[in-house]
């Protein structure tokens, strides 16, 4: 009898990155947090300087924590057609996709990257908080144990790839996790280091990637990442291989301003360019779809099946909210607008909640989620704080803020464009 | 992380120096690292009158807002309002110019069992 796919999260406690040898070198302790069941660093110098390098240099990111399954087989396609959005038949080899993974129900358990990098052989990048979850539900898939069609309680999902998790160190040289470089300088910075030829580095175009070598080390090298840059690269290097590689980056790409960014700047470059984080622009509280934030595309519904199709060709036109970049003043003196403060339209008028938000330059951007048809580009918006303290209570600022509600703005802002470049 | 001779100290990373009735206040250097750049502060009216653990100020920087608890019990005096247009002077200068807040205690009691310079040390080597 299958059922709706259940995930319980086993409590963990955090252990260190794969890098956290290195960090803590870098950075002091107290700049190390645990995030999704790993202790990774806050910043090194600072979130604002961090951001700065990867906007005008170049910065590196550890993303070891990232989830790196790879499926394989003559059955792997038919399976990631089944259990992802986008449409795989499409996908060549050296080519990468942005993608979702539903459930029946069309919750979404996350959005992930699928890389080709044979006719039978497929990676599959996903979210550190959850890694435990979606390899959970590929093993419930592989052994027929959830509905894969809610309309339909019988059917099974007929592919059966194996499924292997990259990041174990029993894979050996096979083996892959991830760092990123990202920002304009991080070409030359590649250029200089890859074994081979240079000129393909150069050619190589958004969501593409080649399986090269930096200095002998083996290295998938990938035209993605998660910071709004033209110029940034994720690399896929083995795990007991990643420190010196990590070590090799900086100290080449140091005179070129290279500089490692932590989680804060990792933050604040995506929030910048508009990018969804699972369990706030995705998923998470107010239960955002692919299409409200902004990624229609990577919904194939023209596809015959995956998990969840019926459920999303009801959310592609029932929902009445999308993301909305925001600019915001910001800078010393005003106070940070933060998740689940009001936004506000030009009467007053409550039209929904900011997600996320993080300095940019004298500016704050947020990601809001907003009322579809008051947050066109250039429409003036306001923001109304919520209550820090209970200090703030007691003079009467609001604790919660619900649709139509009318309040005075503390802040003046205007829409922005959805996505940015840098 | 700095800790200064000759003031108290709060578990929650305040700092206090005592002149007569007069309690300067501000957050230790602890404090200000685990907060990164301060973008923003929420000074105390001048005349308010709080009670040793009320919420007296909010410190904020782009990871979170943390709430300044008033070590003594007494009434604000005088407030630092450089730092309304300079509020990275917390990190910069957390024990000197980045001081919040003057208060005359009005409970002198109230400050027992704040902890010195060298308890202070030794709580943030056991956290």
């Amino acid at each position: 009898m299958r059922k709706e796919f259940v995930f319980q999260p086993a409590g963990q406690e955090p252990r260190g990155s794969l890098l956290y040898q290195e960090h803590i070198k870098r950075t002091a302790a107290c700049h190390m947090a645990p995030f999704a069941g790993y202790v990774m660093p806050l910043w090194f110098s600072s979130i604002s300087e961090e951001h700065k390098a990867v906007r005008q240099a170049a910065g590196l990111f550890d993303c070891t924590h990232m989830g790196v399954l790879e499926l394989r087989g003559p059955q792997a396609l038919g399976f990631l057609q089944g259990v992802t959005t986008n449409d795989v038949n499409r996908l060549e080899v050296g080519l990468a996709q942005y993608s979702y993974v539903l459930d029946a129900a069309g919750r979404v358990l996350d959005d992930v990257i699928v890389y080709r990098r044979g006719p039978e052989a497929f990676l599959l990048v996903v979210n550190a908080a959850n890694e435990p979850k979606i390899r959970a539900y590929f093993e419930g898939l592989l052994t027929e144990r959830w509905t894969v069609d809610q309309d339909c309680p019988d059917r099974g999902l007929p592919y059966k790839p194996t499924i292997q998790d990259l990041r174990d160190p029993a894979r050996g040289e096979l083996g892959m996790v991830d760092i990123a470089i990202q920002g304009p300088k991080s070409l030359g910075i590649l250029e200089d280091l890859v074994d081979s030829n240079t000129l393909f580095l150069a050619q190589l175009k958004p969501f593409r990637f080649v399986e090269t070598s930096i200095q002998k080390i083996p290295c998938m090298i990938s035209r993605t990442g998660y910071t709004g840059s033209v110029s940034g690269f994720e690399l896929f290097v083995p795990p007991a291989k990643v420190s010196p590689l990590w070590n090799l980056l900086l100290e080449k790409g140091g005179p070129m301003g290279l500089v490692p960014c932590g989680l804060g700047s990792r933050d604040s470059l995506r929030i910048e360019a508009g990018l969804p984080l699972y369990g706030h622009e995705l998923a998470g509280p107010f239960n955002v779809t692919p299409f409200e934030a902004g990624y229609d595309w990577a919904v194939k519904l023209d596809k015959d099946f995956f998990i969840g199709k019926a459920p999303m060709q009801r959310a592609s036109h029932n929902s009445t909210m999308k993301v909305a970049r925001l600019r915001l003043p910001g800078g010393k003196g005003i106070r940070p607008v933060r998740p689940n403060d009001a936004v506000l339209d030009t009467s007053g008028r409550c039209i929904g909640w900011v997600l996320s938000c993080a300095a940019s330059g004298e500016d704050q951007i947020a990601l809001a989620y907003v009322e579809k048809d008051r947050g066109s580009e250039g429409s003036p918006i306001g923001i109304y704080y919520l209550a820090r303290n209970p200090g703030q209570i007691k003079q009467g600022r609001r604790q919660a803020v619900a649709k139509g509600d009318g309040l005075e703005p503390d802040l003046c802002g205007t829409v922005l464009r959805r996505f940015a470049k840098f | 992380m700095v800790v200064i001779p000759g003031m108290l100290y709060t578990k929650e990373h305040e700092w206090v120096r005592i002149e007569g009735t007069s309690a300067t206040i501000g957050i230790t250097d602890h404090a200000q690292k685990m907060l990164g750049e301060v973008t923003f502060v929420e000074l105390p009216a001048v005349e308010a009158t709080f009670k040793r653990g009320d919420s007296l100020s909010v410190v904020e920087s782009s990871k979170a807002a943390s709430d300044v608890y008033a070590p003594v019990t007494g009434k604000v005096l005088e407030v630092n309002s450089d730092l309304e247009s300079r509020p990275e002077m917390i990190n910069q200068s957390c024990y000197q110019d980045g001081w919040i807040c003057r208060m005359t205690v009005t409970d002198p009691a109230s400050y027992k069992g704040l902890m010195d310079a060298k308890q202070y040390q030794q709580y943030l080597k056991e956290m």
